[in-house]
């Protein structure tokens, strides 16, 4: 049913998702973490910044990438003096987009988690002899489970499901940046409709699969 | 040098903590006072887990804290053990796992004992459990055990028994008690419960608005007047008695004190040993002849000292001097009036009951 | 009347006027490469035509057909290729023939000064690391930038070095932010003033890919439409076909009849 291009879109699909949610988890925990608990007037303006993706147009925050990240914007310039050359049209630069526009769905569990954490548990931590890295991985994180897996598979479905942003800046290059997403987008173009709907159906089962799992093993996620 | 010194500073709008700490090294130090009174901020602040901008913090010759000099020791490298109000045990490990919490964080140190603890404490029961299917009682002793296994070199408690209700709080003040006597480290705790206080301390500081009202050896400052009076029902002093005698036909043992004797009903410990007692002020009337017939045992000869007025104008605190041992008796106004009282006057104190403390 | 009703009385006035002033408008589906010129043909008409409201409607071929299948009243249509107003003629919802309006060119273009002396072969240079072209799946032009590059004998080399925008605009765009060194595109967006001022373009040998023939067609509903013929008269005037071809296209003679 489904032709060699579409598994190679799937296959890169779900590459992208794996990656991207894997270096969320790692870079919106200090992130989450600082905007649960810091009194710092900067966590306003934060914390607007990290959910701008979740109300800007996906193709506007595309389109600033592909003007940003390109040989004459101040990413780009950044990326070619650093000896990456440019990011647009790139796996890397999907990678990297997709980084800003779930960022929000990863940090906003997260930070829920961590705020559920009580500062008396920490002190207690504290007295005990735990130092700050130390209570962060014997007290916060296990307490927190349940926000970071939302915040994962948060991530991974909203990755999966990234078109706009792709769209601007992938150049649809097969094995490359040519997504599930992007793929359903030119089956409709060309009228293909039965292989839109069968991705299309892919998709949403996957996605659905993914939710569903999430709710299960969480059935108090007050979060989402 | 030994012993805890400590000179706390903090102005927040409406309230300013003013207090200079002079304690012992060994033994119970409370830190007593009404709600507000700045006894948490203290003890926070000797914790590290509030840091003041002006404080010094001398535990045992080691400097813990001196604002003077930008020195700050963070709670995690104080070897304390800290129970707060709320037994707050890690709930995503169970009890066994707690109490190793802090054991393994100061490198496991053998000398202490995880049996001996667990006895003290009374919670051998509840090892394979998880906190959240403890009651308030079983939480709070667990923590206490927690806090001892992390080999602390002072105990730091915040009103532990303060969150329980009477039946709990009967339930660990047994075992509170004999951590005291077998405690090798300082303790303080904080407690607005006279009781709890009478039962467990060496040493009281009485705190009020953030100042340092009394401080002393808790027999001395408990028999204070001026403190005694803001103590209500709870007033009552403290000394040490030996045992003499036992009386097995009559079920009784006979104290000797300072002051004379004192019957109370039988005790296990052998002659010799040493009782710490204590007797409210409720329980002891004056009667200025020696008292015939009457069923009241234990009547003391004393002098009276001085006298107070209790809120309310019905009743007085009056202090009198058994032999040197201080003795309190609340009587009724009248009754000063009617009997003549007045500061050195012979009388005789009777003492209806006495609670002996571990 | 109370007010409730009274409201309601002009709802309807409003909507029974409406249509009225619909049923007059034309309306004319158009690919979205052909706007500026159409901009300027529709204003033509309307200085010639006062009493005749016209109203372009700018859109992908495809979508335009889809909505058409879908009933979308539009009285002429205006596609990127010759296929889709067939296929419409085929489905009855137009009136045969279809006819050309425009013919397109292929350009190679630069967002620098230099495309002028530009080949095709010329791409396999591998200092092009990036080429644009639109997507030859549903794309006309990507299409024939592929049979171009074919014909060139340099797709082999070039095919990895490709990245496709989803419509001409898109690999438009990819060139101008520079992203792409070098795209296919329509002469005519070359000759925009947005991309003329910012890049050069060399022709591309139309004998290497099929005629980029754009075809319209008279909708059934407007077949009866006197405005529907003044416009498709306006368009064999050596005016129109001026306008047309300054904007990157050509009006092969058999348009001119």
């Amino acid at each position: 049913m489904f032709s060699e291009a579409d598994w190679i879109a799937l296959r890169l699909t779900l590459q992208l998702a794996a990656i991207v949610t894997l270096l969320l988890l790692v870079l919106a925990t200090p992130l989450a973490w600082w905007l649960a608990r810091t009194r710092s007037w900067w966590s306003r303006p934060v914390a607007a910044l990290v959910a701008l993706p979740l109300v800007l147009p996906p193709t506007v925050l595309g389109f600033y990438l592909l003007v940003a990240l390109g040989p004459e914007g101040p990413l780009g310039r950044i990326t070619e003096a650093l000896g990456l050359g440019l990011l647009p049209f790139t796996f890397p630069g999907l990678v990297v987009a997709s980084l800003i526009y779930s960022l929000p769905f990863v940090v906003q569990p997260l930070r829920a988690a961590f705020e559920g954490i009580d500062e008396a548990t920490l002190e207690e931590a504290a007295a005990l002899g735990a130092g700050a890295l130390d209570r962060f991985f014997s007290v916060v994180l296990p307490l927190s489970r349940h926000g970071i897996a939302a915040g994962g598979v948060l991530g991974f479905v909203h990755t999966i499901g990234e078109f706009g942003v792709v769209l601007m800046i992938g150049g649809s290059i097969p094995g490359e940046t040519r997504v599930v997403s992007v793929q359903i987008y030119d089956h409709v173009e060309a009228f293909d409709y039965a292989q839109a709907h069968g991705l299309s159906a892919l998709l949403l089962a996957l996605s659905f699969g993914a939710l569903l799992l999430l709710y299960t093993l969480n059935p108090r996620l007050r979060s989402v | 040098m030994d012993g805890i010194r400590a000179r706390l500073i903090q102005v927040r709008p409406g309230f300013t903590l003013d207090v200079a700490l002079t304690l012992p090294g060994r033994g119970v130090s409370a830190l007593f006072g009404p709600s507000g009174s700045g006894k948490t901020s203290c003890l926070r602040a000797l914790a590290g887990l509030d840091r003041l901008p002006t404080a010094s913090v001398w535990v045992n010759g080691a400097c813990w804290q001196d604002s003077d000099a930008d020195v700050f020791v963070p709670v995690e490298r104080r070897r304390i053990g800290y129970v707060s109000q709320q037994a707050v045990l890690f709930p995503h490990l169970g009890v066994r796992a707690n109490l190793d919490y802090g054991w393994r964080r100061r490198g496991r140190p053998q000398s202490v004992r995880l049996d001996d603890i667990v006895a003290l404490l009374g919670i051998g029961h509840l090892l394979e459990r998880r906190p959240d299917t403890l009651s308030g009682g079983e939480r709070q002793r667990v923590a206490i055990a927690r806090a001892l296994l992390a080999d602390p070199q002072l105990l730091l408690m915040d009103e532990p028994l303060s969150a329980l209700d009477a039946a709990r709080k009967e339930e660990v003040l047994p075992y509170l008690e004999g951590l005291h006597a077998t405690l090798a480290i300082p303790a303080i705790y904080v407690s607005h419960a006279f009781d709890e206080v009478a039962r467990l301390a060496d040493h009281l500081v009485v705190l009020e608005h953030g100042r340092v009202r009394a401080a002393g050896p808790l027999p001395e400052v408990a028999a204070r007047l001026d403190i005694a009076g803001g103590f209500g029902d709870a007033a009552a002093v403290v000394f040490d008695a030996r045992v003499e005698a036992h009386d097995a036909a009559d079920h009784l043992t006979r104290l000797r004190f300072a002051g004379g004797t004192l019957d109370v009903p039988l005790r296990r410990e052998p002659v010799g040993a040493t009782l710490r007692c204590r007797v409210h002020a409720r329980d002891v009337s004056l009667t200025t002849q020696p008292p015939q017939a009457t069923s009241i045992l234990n009547v003391i000869a004393a002098v009276v000292v001085e006298r107070l007025d209790l809120p309310g104008g019905a009743q007085c605190l009056v202090r009198v001097d058994a032999g040197g041992t201080p003795l309190l008796a609340r009587i009724t106004a009248r009754s000063w009036r009617q009997l003549g009282l007045e500061p050195g006057r012979a009388v005789w104190a009777q003492v209806k009951a006495a609670a002996l403390l571990g | 009347m109370t007010l409730p009703v009274r409201r309601f009385c002009a709802l309807l006035l409003i909507v029974a006027l409406v249509p009225a002033s619909a049923n007059d408008r034309l309306l004319l589906a158009t690919a979205a490469n052909f706007k500026p010129a159409m901009e300027e043909l529709a204003a033509a008409f309307r200085a010639q035509h006062p009493d005749v409201s016209i109203e372009p409607v700018y859109a992908s071929t495809g979508k335009l057909a889809a909505q058409i299948r879908k009933g979308a009243p539009f009285d002429l249509f205006f596609a990127a290729d010759m296929q889709t107003p067939q296929e419409l003629v085929q489905e009855g919802l137009a009136a045969a023939p279809v006819r050309v309006y425009a013919r397109g060119r292929l350009v190679i273009w630069r967002a620098a000064g230099d495309a002028a002396s530009l080949a095709l072969a010329d791409l396999a240079d591998p200092r092009f690391t990036r080429i644009a072209i639109a997507n030859p799946r549903h794309a006309p032009y990507g299409a024939r930038a592929v049979e171009a590059l074919t014909a060139a004998g340099v797709w082999t080399l070039v095919q990895p070095r490709l990245v496709y925008g989803e419509n001409i605009g898109q690999t438009a765009q990819f060139v101008h932010s520079g992203n792409a060194q070098v795209g296919i595109i329509a002469l005519s967006q070359a000759r925009e003033p947005e991309l003329a001022q910012r890049g050069s373009y060399a022709l591309i040998d139309d004998a290497l890919h099929a005629p980029l023939d754009q075809g319209y067609v008279v909708m059934r509903r407007a077949a009866d439409r006197p405005a529907a013929a003044r416009f498709t008269a306006l368009l064999a005037t050596v005016a129109a076909r001026r306008i047309i071809e300054r904007h990157g296209y050509t009006v092969p003679p058999a348009a001119l009849e």
